[in-house]
Protein backbone atom coordinates (compact mmCIF):
# COMPACT_ATOMS: atom_id res chain seq x y z
CA UNK A 1 0.00 0.00 0.00
CA UNK A 2 1.92 3.08 -1.32
CA UNK A 3 1.32 6.85 -1.99
CA UNK A 4 3.10 7.59 -5.26
CA UNK A 5 5.85 10.41 -4.97
CA UNK A 6 3.35 12.57 -6.96
CA UNK A 7 0.79 12.45 -3.91
CA UNK A 8 3.94 12.93 -1.39
CA UNK A 9 5.44 15.98 -3.02
CA UNK A 10 2.49 17.55 -4.05
CA UNK A 11 1.25 17.52 -0.53
CA UNK A 12 4.22 18.82 0.99
CA UNK A 13 4.30 21.35 -2.03
CA UNK A 14 1.06 22.31 -1.63
CA UNK A 15 1.42 22.61 2.65
CA UNK A 16 4.58 24.67 1.87
CA UNK A 17 2.62 26.93 -0.15
CA UNK A 18 0.06 27.58 2.40
CA UNK A 19 2.68 28.69 4.83
CA UNK A 20 4.57 30.96 2.76
CA UNK A 21 1.44 32.50 0.70
CA UNK A 22 0.55 35.42 3.60
CA UNK A 23 3.12 38.02 1.08
CA UNK A 24 1.24 37.16 -2.38
CA UNK A 25 2.84 34.16 -4.38
CA UNK A 26 5.28 31.78 -4.13
CA UNK A 27 7.84 30.60 -6.72
CA UNK A 28 8.50 27.11 -7.37
CA UNK A 29 11.97 27.65 -7.31
CA UNK A 30 11.42 28.52 -3.62
CA UNK A 31 9.34 25.64 -3.21
CA UNK A 32 12.03 23.19 -4.53
CA UNK A 33 14.69 24.59 -2.03
CA UNK A 34 12.63 24.94 0.84
CA UNK A 35 11.37 21.50 0.21
CA UNK A 36 14.55 19.86 -1.14
CA UNK A 37 12.26 18.70 -4.19
CA UNK A 38 13.20 18.81 -7.85
CA UNK A 39 11.95 21.58 -9.93
CA UNK A 40 11.18 19.80 -12.82
CA UNK A 41 9.09 17.77 -10.79
CA UNK A 42 7.19 20.26 -8.97
CA UNK A 43 6.27 21.92 -12.23
CA UNK A 44 4.69 18.65 -13.38
CA UNK A 45 2.88 18.47 -9.81
CA UNK A 46 1.66 21.80 -10.42
CA UNK A 47 0.79 21.81 -13.29
CA UNK A 48 -2.12 19.40 -12.46
CA UNK A 49 -2.92 21.41 -9.42
CA UNK A 50 -3.39 24.40 -11.09
CA UNK A 51 -6.45 22.23 -13.79
CA UNK A 52 -7.91 21.26 -10.65
CA UNK A 53 -8.41 24.29 -9.33
CA UNK A 54 -6.30 24.35 -6.60
CA UNK A 55 -3.70 27.12 -7.37
CA UNK A 56 -3.18 29.87 -9.78
CA UNK A 57 -0.45 30.77 -11.46
CA UNK A 58 0.58 34.32 -12.18
CA UNK A 59 2.93 35.13 -14.72
CA UNK A 60 5.51 37.59 -14.79
CA UNK A 61 9.09 38.37 -12.99
CA UNK A 62 7.33 38.58 -9.75
CA UNK A 63 5.34 35.99 -10.66
CA UNK A 64 4.79 31.92 -9.19
CA UNK A 65 1.46 30.24 -7.67
CA UNK A 66 -1.06 31.04 -5.02
CA UNK A 67 -3.61 28.93 -3.20
CA UNK A 68 -6.68 29.42 -5.82
CA UNK A 69 -9.27 29.32 -2.27
CA UNK A 70 -8.57 30.05 1.22
CA UNK A 71 -6.74 27.16 3.29
CA UNK A 72 -9.27 26.39 5.17
CA UNK A 73 -11.96 26.11 2.23
CA UNK A 74 -9.32 23.11 0.91
CA UNK A 75 -9.23 20.08 2.21
CA UNK A 76 -6.76 17.14 2.19
CA UNK A 77 -9.39 14.73 0.42
CA UNK A 78 -9.18 17.16 -2.80
CA UNK A 79 -5.60 17.59 -2.86
CA UNK A 80 -5.13 13.75 -2.65
CA UNK A 81 -7.84 12.71 -4.92
CA UNK A 82 -6.10 15.13 -7.76
CA UNK A 83 -2.59 13.74 -7.18
CA UNK A 84 -3.78 10.20 -6.04
CA UNK A 85 -6.52 9.46 -8.03
CA UNK A 86 -8.97 7.47 -5.89
CA UNK A 87 -7.59 7.19 -1.91
CA UNK A 88 -9.43 3.27 -1.38
CA UNK A 89 -7.47 0.52 -0.46
CA UNK A 90 -8.96 -1.63 -2.84
CA UNK A 91 -10.29 -2.01 -6.61
CA UNK A 92 -12.70 -4.61 -7.23
CA UNK A 93 -10.88 -7.77 -9.10
CA UNK A 94 -11.69 -10.86 -10.02
CA UNK A 95 -15.16 -13.23 -9.28
CA UNK A 96 -17.37 -11.94 -6.64
CA UNK A 97 -16.97 -14.96 -4.75
CA UNK A 98 -19.01 -14.37 -1.25
CA UNK A 99 -15.85 -13.99 1.11
CA UNK A 100 -14.89 -11.44 -1.66
CA UNK A 101 -17.61 -9.56 -1.39
CA UNK A 102 -18.01 -10.00 2.04
CA UNK A 103 -14.46 -8.60 2.92
CA UNK A 104 -14.91 -5.62 0.09
CA UNK A 105 -18.23 -4.18 2.58
CA UNK A 106 -16.49 -5.35 6.05
CA UNK A 107 -13.16 -4.74 6.02
CA UNK A 108 -12.24 -2.51 3.36
CA UNK A 109 -14.71 0.01 2.72
CA UNK A 110 -14.78 0.59 6.80
CA UNK A 111 -10.92 1.38 5.85
CA UNK A 112 -11.76 3.33 3.36
CA UNK A 113 -14.30 5.44 5.06
CA UNK A 114 -12.47 5.81 8.20
CA UNK A 115 -9.31 7.05 5.73
CA UNK A 116 -11.91 9.56 3.98
CA UNK A 117 -12.87 10.78 7.22
CA UNK A 118 -9.48 11.91 8.00
CA UNK A 119 -9.03 13.64 4.57
CA UNK A 120 -12.25 15.23 4.31
CA UNK A 121 -12.47 16.56 7.84
CA UNK A 122 -8.97 18.05 7.61
CA UNK A 123 -8.21 21.78 5.60
CA UNK A 124 -4.46 22.70 4.79
CA UNK A 125 -5.61 25.17 7.65
CA UNK A 126 -5.54 22.49 10.22
CA UNK A 127 -2.83 21.25 9.14
CA UNK A 128 -0.85 24.68 9.82
CA UNK A 129 -2.42 25.04 13.26
CA UNK A 130 -1.33 21.36 14.01
CA UNK A 131 2.28 22.27 13.23
CA UNK A 132 1.96 25.33 15.32
CA UNK A 133 0.35 23.51 18.19
CA UNK A 134 3.06 20.87 17.82
CA UNK A 135 6.03 23.55 17.60
CA UNK A 136 4.93 25.22 20.58
CA UNK A 137 4.12 22.29 22.93
CA UNK A 138 7.60 21.49 21.68
CA UNK A 139 9.55 24.81 22.99
CA UNK A 140 7.46 24.20 26.43
CA UNK A 141 9.01 20.87 26.84
CA UNK A 142 12.27 22.20 27.25
CA UNK A 143 11.45 24.58 30.21
CA UNK B 1 -3.22 4.00 -1.96
CA UNK B 2 -3.94 -0.53 -2.96
CA UNK B 3 -3.35 -2.97 -0.71
CA UNK B 4 -1.50 -5.69 -2.55
CA UNK B 5 -3.51 -8.66 -4.33
CA UNK B 6 -1.65 -10.64 -2.32
CA UNK B 7 -2.81 -9.42 1.31
CA UNK B 8 -6.31 -9.63 0.11
CA UNK B 9 -5.85 -13.35 -0.90
CA UNK B 10 -4.69 -13.96 2.53
CA UNK B 11 -7.25 -12.34 4.46
CA UNK B 12 -9.38 -14.29 2.19
CA UNK B 13 -7.80 -17.91 2.80
CA UNK B 14 -7.62 -17.96 6.12
CA UNK B 15 -11.26 -16.60 6.53
CA UNK B 16 -12.12 -19.71 4.69
CA UNK B 17 -10.37 -21.57 6.71
CA UNK B 18 -12.15 -19.92 9.73
CA UNK B 19 -15.66 -20.89 8.68
CA UNK B 20 -14.92 -24.10 6.32
CA UNK B 21 -12.05 -25.98 8.35
CA UNK B 22 -13.94 -26.27 11.58
CA UNK B 23 -14.37 -30.06 11.20
CA UNK B 24 -11.21 -30.80 8.73
CA UNK B 25 -8.00 -29.77 7.55
CA UNK B 26 -8.52 -28.07 4.04
CA UNK B 27 -5.88 -28.49 1.38
CA UNK B 28 -4.57 -25.88 -0.70
CA UNK B 29 -6.56 -26.90 -3.81
CA UNK B 30 -10.26 -26.11 -1.63
CA UNK B 31 -8.50 -23.42 -0.52
CA UNK B 32 -7.73 -22.19 -3.61
CA UNK B 33 -11.18 -23.30 -5.15
CA UNK B 34 -13.39 -21.66 -2.26
CA UNK B 35 -12.06 -18.40 -3.48
CA UNK B 36 -10.79 -18.46 -6.88
CA UNK B 37 -7.28 -17.75 -6.72
CA UNK B 38 -4.68 -19.85 -8.45
CA UNK B 39 -3.15 -22.53 -6.18
CA UNK B 40 0.05 -21.86 -6.81
CA UNK B 41 -0.60 -18.22 -5.57
CA UNK B 42 -2.28 -19.27 -2.91
CA UNK B 43 0.36 -21.76 -2.39
CA UNK B 44 2.75 -19.06 -1.84
CA UNK B 45 0.92 -17.01 0.25
CA UNK B 46 0.46 -20.11 3.07
CA UNK B 47 4.17 -20.45 2.83
CA UNK B 48 4.33 -16.69 4.00
CA UNK B 49 1.26 -16.88 6.70
CA UNK B 50 2.92 -20.30 7.83
CA UNK B 51 6.67 -18.81 8.69
CA UNK B 52 5.03 -15.88 10.79
CA UNK B 53 2.71 -18.89 12.51
CA UNK B 54 -0.93 -17.54 11.34
CA UNK B 55 -1.54 -21.18 9.83
CA UNK B 56 -0.60 -24.52 10.70
CA UNK B 57 -0.03 -28.24 8.55
CA UNK B 58 -0.51 -31.46 9.07
CA UNK B 59 1.02 -34.29 7.04
CA UNK B 60 -0.43 -37.22 5.69
CA UNK B 61 -3.71 -38.16 3.17
CA UNK B 62 -6.00 -36.19 5.83
CA UNK B 63 -3.69 -33.59 6.24
CA UNK B 64 -3.93 -29.55 4.85
CA UNK B 65 -4.02 -26.80 6.82
CA UNK B 66 -5.54 -25.22 10.18
CA UNK B 67 -5.22 -21.83 12.17
CA UNK B 68 -2.22 -21.46 13.79
CA UNK B 69 -3.69 -19.36 16.55
CA UNK B 70 -6.71 -19.02 18.09
CA UNK B 71 -8.92 -16.87 15.78
CA UNK B 72 -9.92 -14.55 18.28
CA UNK B 73 -6.15 -13.46 18.58
CA UNK B 74 -5.92 -13.02 14.56
CA UNK B 75 -6.67 -9.42 13.35
CA UNK B 76 -6.74 -8.45 9.90
CA UNK B 77 -3.49 -6.15 10.63
CA UNK B 78 -1.85 -9.32 11.68
CA UNK B 79 -2.58 -10.42 8.53
CA UNK B 80 -1.90 -7.58 6.29
CA UNK B 81 1.48 -6.94 7.79
CA UNK B 82 2.45 -10.78 7.94
CA UNK B 83 2.32 -10.50 4.22
CA UNK B 84 3.16 -6.59 3.45
CA UNK B 85 5.52 -5.79 6.01
CA UNK B 86 3.78 -2.72 7.22
CA UNK B 87 0.55 -1.27 6.98
CA UNK B 88 1.94 2.44 6.03
CA UNK B 89 1.47 4.10 2.90
CA UNK B 90 3.98 6.34 3.47
CA UNK B 91 7.17 4.47 4.77
CA UNK B 92 8.44 7.26 7.40
CA UNK B 93 4.79 7.24 9.06
CA UNK B 94 6.83 3.93 10.54
CA UNK B 95 10.06 5.21 10.57
CA UNK B 96 11.70 8.51 10.40
CA UNK B 97 14.48 7.19 9.07
CA UNK B 98 12.87 5.59 6.49
CA UNK B 99 13.24 9.40 4.64
CA UNK B 100 15.90 10.32 2.93
CA UNK B 101 15.47 13.69 2.70
CA UNK B 102 17.40 16.68 3.50
CA UNK B 103 15.05 18.38 5.37
CA UNK B 104 13.15 15.25 7.16
CA UNK B 105 13.55 16.63 10.37
CA UNK B 106 11.12 19.86 9.39
CA UNK B 107 8.43 17.67 7.15
CA UNK B 108 5.85 19.46 7.36
CA UNK B 109 3.63 15.86 5.70
CA UNK B 110 4.49 13.38 8.11
CA UNK B 111 1.79 14.15 10.57
CA UNK B 112 -0.90 13.75 7.92
CA UNK B 113 0.56 10.24 6.87
CA UNK B 114 0.46 9.16 10.00
CA UNK B 115 -3.15 10.08 10.66
CA UNK B 116 -3.82 8.21 7.61
CA UNK B 117 -1.65 5.14 9.05
CA UNK B 118 -3.61 5.29 12.35
CA UNK B 119 -6.67 5.49 10.44
CA UNK B 120 -5.89 2.46 8.45
CA UNK B 121 -4.31 0.35 11.84
CA UNK B 122 -7.27 1.33 13.85
CA UNK B 123 -9.57 -0.40 11.74
CA UNK B 124 -7.42 -3.65 10.91
CA UNK B 125 -6.57 -4.18 14.72
CA UNK B 126 -9.93 -3.98 15.74
CA UNK B 127 -11.01 -6.86 13.28
CA UNK B 128 -10.51 -10.33 14.23
CA UNK B 129 -11.16 -13.16 12.26
CA UNK B 130 -13.69 -14.80 14.76
CA UNK B 131 -15.46 -11.63 14.54
CA UNK B 132 -15.45 -11.66 10.64
CA UNK B 133 -16.33 -15.11 10.87
CA UNK B 134 -19.15 -14.98 12.88
CA UNK B 135 -20.75 -11.76 10.81
CA UNK B 136 -20.14 -13.62 7.35
CA UNK B 137 -22.16 -16.99 8.88
CA UNK B 138 -24.70 -14.86 10.49
CA UNK B 139 -24.91 -12.76 6.58
CA UNK B 140 -25.09 -16.31 5.21
CA UNK B 141 -27.50 -17.47 7.34
CA UNK B 142 -29.72 -14.15 6.87
CA UNK B 143 -29.54 -14.64 2.64
CA UNK B 144 -31.01 -18.39 3.15
CA UNK B 145 -33.53 -17.49 5.02
CA UNK B 146 -34.54 -15.07 2.22
CA UNK B 147 -34.58 -17.99 -0.25
CA UNK B 148 -37.17 -20.30 2.17
CA UNK B 149 -39.46 -17.69 2.82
Amino acid sequence: MKISTKGRYGLRAMIDLAINSSEGCTSLADISHRQDLSLNYLESIFSYLKRAGLVVGIAGAQGGYMLAKPADEITLYEIMTVLEGSMSVYDSFGEETKIRSFLNRNVWDVIDKNVNEVLTGTTLADVLKNMETSRLSGDCSGL
Amino acid sequence: MKLSTKSRYALEGMLYIAVYGKDKLLSIKEIAAGTTVSPAYMEQIFFTLKKAGLVSTVRGAKGGFALGCPENEITVGTILRAIDGNLVPVPCAASLSACKSKVRSNCVSRNVWIRISQAISDTADKQTLEMLKNQFIQEGEGAENENIH
